[in-house]
């Protein structure tokens, strides 16, 4: 931000930015603890590198569902597209890896566009159906296309990551995974409160406005379903790069049911909220299972709970509670 | 194609059909898409199974207890969930979604979790029984199916004619706000819809398990099956649901036979979008019934 | 001053504008000039068109038949393209993001012309993602919320009276800079500090050369701050002239206090 726009509006913004700062770097230091709580355990890294790629698949779904209220399930598809992309390029080239996660990327937001641009008169229950049913061929695509994608067996033996001339080993490869999140998070939540966010908010509610605004709604729409494909293939590249293997069965259909529910459970009112939901599912379907195998119905009991007495979420009512305590410090008024 | 697998189109058709049915009745009554009516089937066959098969239960309790569990969460989805958040959000089509999806999960799991992650067997209802046409034999299974498809159907189709509560789904289905302003009961005509939609799925998991058997994500598959059903056959009347899964059961059975197994879903995508695109409104409108 | 000559075309120009619904003409044969500086007010009762008329200038609806010109250029398309162009509007029904904040909702009407088209879609997406909250056009905001007397930016639009909700709309209409502003009755619901400060905006708008098409079942207020009146009844437009004038036309008394026309208290 300028210095001139700073002192334009010295007061409200400098709090704004202040609040901004001990956001970026609280969610920085949280980052930091997982990846030294994760450490050279394996079962945690395990779970790390699921609540990482959740995380990303939830931020990939943030900005056209939870902003802009299109609900597409076709998802597993871009995270899958990101996997293979990362399978072939390691198996088929000699390219860094860093390539691969740039073509799975812009492949998965080619679709996504496509899609989206075959959808474009669809909402609610009709697109949903339709993106599911594009999930399911994919699905069936990624087992039938043998030569390309290696049928039921898939990918394996993909090489891991090199940087700088050495190999990176698996526990720096998911520190570094862990804090791609942190700095997508980060990005997501930024452009929520950007100009660009709020028209994304503003054409959920009233796209006529929008529209009159100037701001054409369908590209509108098509923009962040490319950007949000791009971010959840990114995160299945990362996973499976750290897996050195790729499958059919790796990323499901199910697995758009959960990133559904991350930001519900976490909260929809920040980009913050899916990657909290992120971190209960993998502890819940997870590391409870294990203990005990009703981990997934707590999760779904859960969810449905927050639908029906807490629709913000986790985040939004700590959020609301720590706005509360701030208005009783400081007696003025809040800001989002 | 052999004779044999025709029968299996009109089993399956027979199915898709049933479920069908159940999302025409609610869809009817209010308005929106209940996905989770493929759990409701799957956790109907799914507690008669493991009644059966790990209590020693006799086929008729079992089978009566399943239909009617899937009954009684249908109606408590809708007294529980769907009709609080409607009436916090305003009746918007995404929140509900998002619960149907919700209620779609959380019976997985809790199928799950009570029965196992196991595939369980279904129980013939007529096991000794096949009629032989000469130029296929039909099993007592699918003779079942078809008779309650039927019965089922003609029941719907009267009810909707003769009973007070028929006839108001009916007019709450053409025209909703109509049938509140003139002072219908639309929230009970709502709830008895998800119950009848509830028992009719709940019939169809039972027979349809038997023949494929269940696991606790059959629901998943079921749900997209009986929507697609719907789509195909349209909500012009009460016999298009089973239209709707006779054409979509012969589909899945051709297309595969001629073109492969992964065509299908293919071929199924690119339909949706066809239909979807180039009709998007024309499909669901209905006649007005007066 | 609209009897003047005119050089070169007008700001905005429809021609034979024309929209039917199932053989019932809600606008029917509708042409209407606006120049530069000039508020242009669009009076009749309830079913007249008015708002059906403002659709086809913005594009929310298409146009059956007819053509538009802003500056002697075409004028079609998306409403987006207009706005593009240099249109703005309020809705007859105030269409704001209940969740979001008076000052975020002018926000989108300031940051849409840097958000136009797909690439200005992609730089705003990801300029959004650097930059924290849209401090650029921080003094577009003040602005326009000072004209308006807004008060306190940070309340969330859903909390706000009918006349409040309409003040933001003109805020974000005035946000976008427009040439051509369309405003679909903005006085209905607004108390009088509301009405003096839309009125005073929409003075201070027009001395900067804008035009203004303002519609209003309110005769007296709009007969106070229009130049021109155009009185429509059943989609026709049956006056066109000075508003004095119109307010003691044979037509006027025909459509409010006739046998035409359904009464409306001017």
């Amino acid at each position: 931000m300028s210095a001139v726009s700073v002192k334009e509006s010295a007061g409200s913004f400098g709090w704004v930015r202040s609040a901004e700062t001990a956001r970026v770097l609280g969610t920085l230091v949280l980052t930091l603890g997982v990846i030294a709580w994760a450490g050279g355990d394996l079962f945690r890294q395990d779970l790390a590198l699921l609540g990482a790629t959740y995380a990303l698949l939830a931020l990939g779904m943030y900005l056209p569902f939870n902003l802009a209220g299109a609900l597409s399930l076709a998802y597993s598809a871009y995270v899958a597209i990101g996997g293979y992309a990362v399978g072939l390029v390691a198996t088929e080239t000699g390219w860094p890896l860093p390539v691969a996660y740039l073509l799975g990327a812009v492949a998965s937001a080619v679709l996504a566009v496509v899609l989206g641009f075959a959808t474009r008169r669809l909402s609610g229950f009709y697109l949903a159906a339709v993106t599911l049913l594009f999930g399911v061929a994919f699905q069936s695509f990624l087992l039938d296309a043998k030569e390309i994608t290696g049928g039921a067996l898939g990918i394996g033996s993909i090489r891991p990551l090199t940087l700088f001339g050495g190999e990176v080993d698996r526990r720096s490869f998911i520190a570094l995974t862990l804090l791609v999140v942190w700095i997508v998070a980060v990005a997501v939540d930024r452009v929520r409160r950007s100009p660009f966010g709020v028209a994304l908010q503003s054409s959920r509610d009233v796209p006529a406005a929008v529209e009159a605004a100037g701001i054409g709604v369908p590209a509108l729409r098509l923009t962040v379903l490319g950007a949000g494909a791009a971010i959840a293939s990114v995160g299945g590249g990362l996973f499976t790069t750290a897996n050195q293997t790729i499958g059919p069965d790796t990323f499901t259909l199910s697995l758009v049911m959960l990133a559904i529910f991350m930001p519900l459970l976490g909260g929809q009112g920040s980009a913050w909220g899916a990657v909290l939901g992120a971190v209960l599912v993998v502890e819940l379907t997870f590391n409870l299972q294990i203990f005990e195998r009703a981990g997934s119905l707590i999760f779904g009991i859960a969810v449905l709970a927050v639908l029906l007495i807490a629709p913000r979420g986790i985040l939004g009512y700590a959020g609301q509670g720590a706005r509360w305590l701030r208005g009783r410090l400081t007696r003025t008024g809040g800001t989002r | 194609m052999s004779a044999q697998l025709w029968v299996s189109v009109v089993q399956i058709g027979c199915f898709f059909g049933l479920v069908a049915l159940g999302y025409y009745l609610v869809l009817e009554g209010a308005d929106f898409f209940n996905f989770a009516l493929g759990p409701f089937a799957m956790f109907s066959g799914l507690t008669a199974s493991w009644l059966m098969a790990q209590q020693g239960w006799p086929l008729g309790f079992a089978a009566v207890l399943g239909i009617a569990i899937a009954a009684v969460l249908a109606v408590v989805t809708e007294v529980a969930l769907v009709r609080p958040i409607d009436a916090r959000t305003g009746g918007g089509e995404l929140p509900s979604l998002i619960a149907v999806v919700a209620v779609l999960f959380a019976v997985e799991q809790l199928a799950g979790t009570l029965f196992g992650r196991q595939l369980m067997p279904g129980r013939s209802w007529l096991p000794d029984t096949t009629l032989d046409l000469g130029f296929v034999t039909v099993d007592g299974q699918t003779l079942v199916l078809v008779a309650c498809t039927l019965v089922s159907f003609t029941g719907v189709w009267v009810w909707m004619r003769k009973s007070k509560y028929g006839r108001i789904l009916r007019a709450v289905g053409s025209n909703r706000e109509a049938a509140r302003t003139l002072g219908m009961p639309v929230g009970r005509v709502r709830l008895v819809a998800f119950a009848l939609a509830g028992l009719v799925v709940g019939l169809a998991g039972q027979l349809f398990s038997a023949k494929a058997g269940v696991s606790f994500q059959s629901g998943f598959g079921w749900a997209l099956s009986g929507f697609l059903a719907l789509v195909i056959g349209g909500t012009g009347s009460v016999w298009a649901p089973l239209a709707g899964g006779l054409l979509l059961a012969l589909a899945q059975t051709l297309v595969p036979y001629y073109l492969g197994s992964a065509s299908l879903d293919y071929a199924v995508l690119a339909v949706a979008i066809l239909f979807f695109a180039l009709r998007p409104s024309g499909l669901f409108v209905r006649r007005v019934r007066v | 001053m609209t009897e003047t000559t005119h050089d070169g075309p007008y700001l905005l120009e429809g021609t034979g504008l024309g929209k039917s619904y199932g053989g019932v003409h809600a606008v029917d044969d509708v042409s209407l000039r606006l120049s530069a500086g000039e508020v242009l007010g669009l009076i009749g009762p309830n079913g007249a068109g008015k708002t059906t008329l403002v659709d086809l200038l913005d594009g929310a609806q298409p146009a059956d038949r007819g053509t538009l010109t802003i500056r002697g250029r075409r004028l079609g398309g998306p409403p987006s393209r207009r706005a593009r162009a240099g249109l703005a509007r309020t809705f007859q029904h105030p269409h704001l993001a209940h969740d979001l904040t008076v000052r975020e909702n002018i926000l989108l009407g300031a940051a849409a012309p840097k958000l136009a088209g797909v690439g200005g879609l992609i730089a705003g997406l990801v300029a959004g993602a650097f930059r924290p909250a849209g401090a650029r056009f921080e003094g577009t905001l003040r602005r326009v919320a000072e004209a308006l007397e807004l008060g306190d930016l940070s309340r969330r639009c859903g909390d706000l009276t009918l006349g409040e909700q309409r003040l933001v709309e003109v805020a974000r209409a005035l946000a976008q800079e427009p040439s051509v502003l369309l405003l679909d009755e903005p006085f209905a619901g607004a108390d009088s500090i509301g009405i003096g400060a839309i009125s005073a905006a929409v003075r201070t708008v027009r001395a900067q050369g804008c035009g203004i098409i303002l519609v209003d079942h309110n005769v007296d207020i709009v007969a106070s701050l229009v130049d021109r009146v155009m009185l429509l009844r059943t989609g026709t437009v049956v006056f066109d002239g000075d508003p004095a004038e119109c307010l003691a036309s044979a037509e006027m008394q025909d459509v409010y206090f006739g046998t035409g026309g359904e009464s409306v208290a001017p």
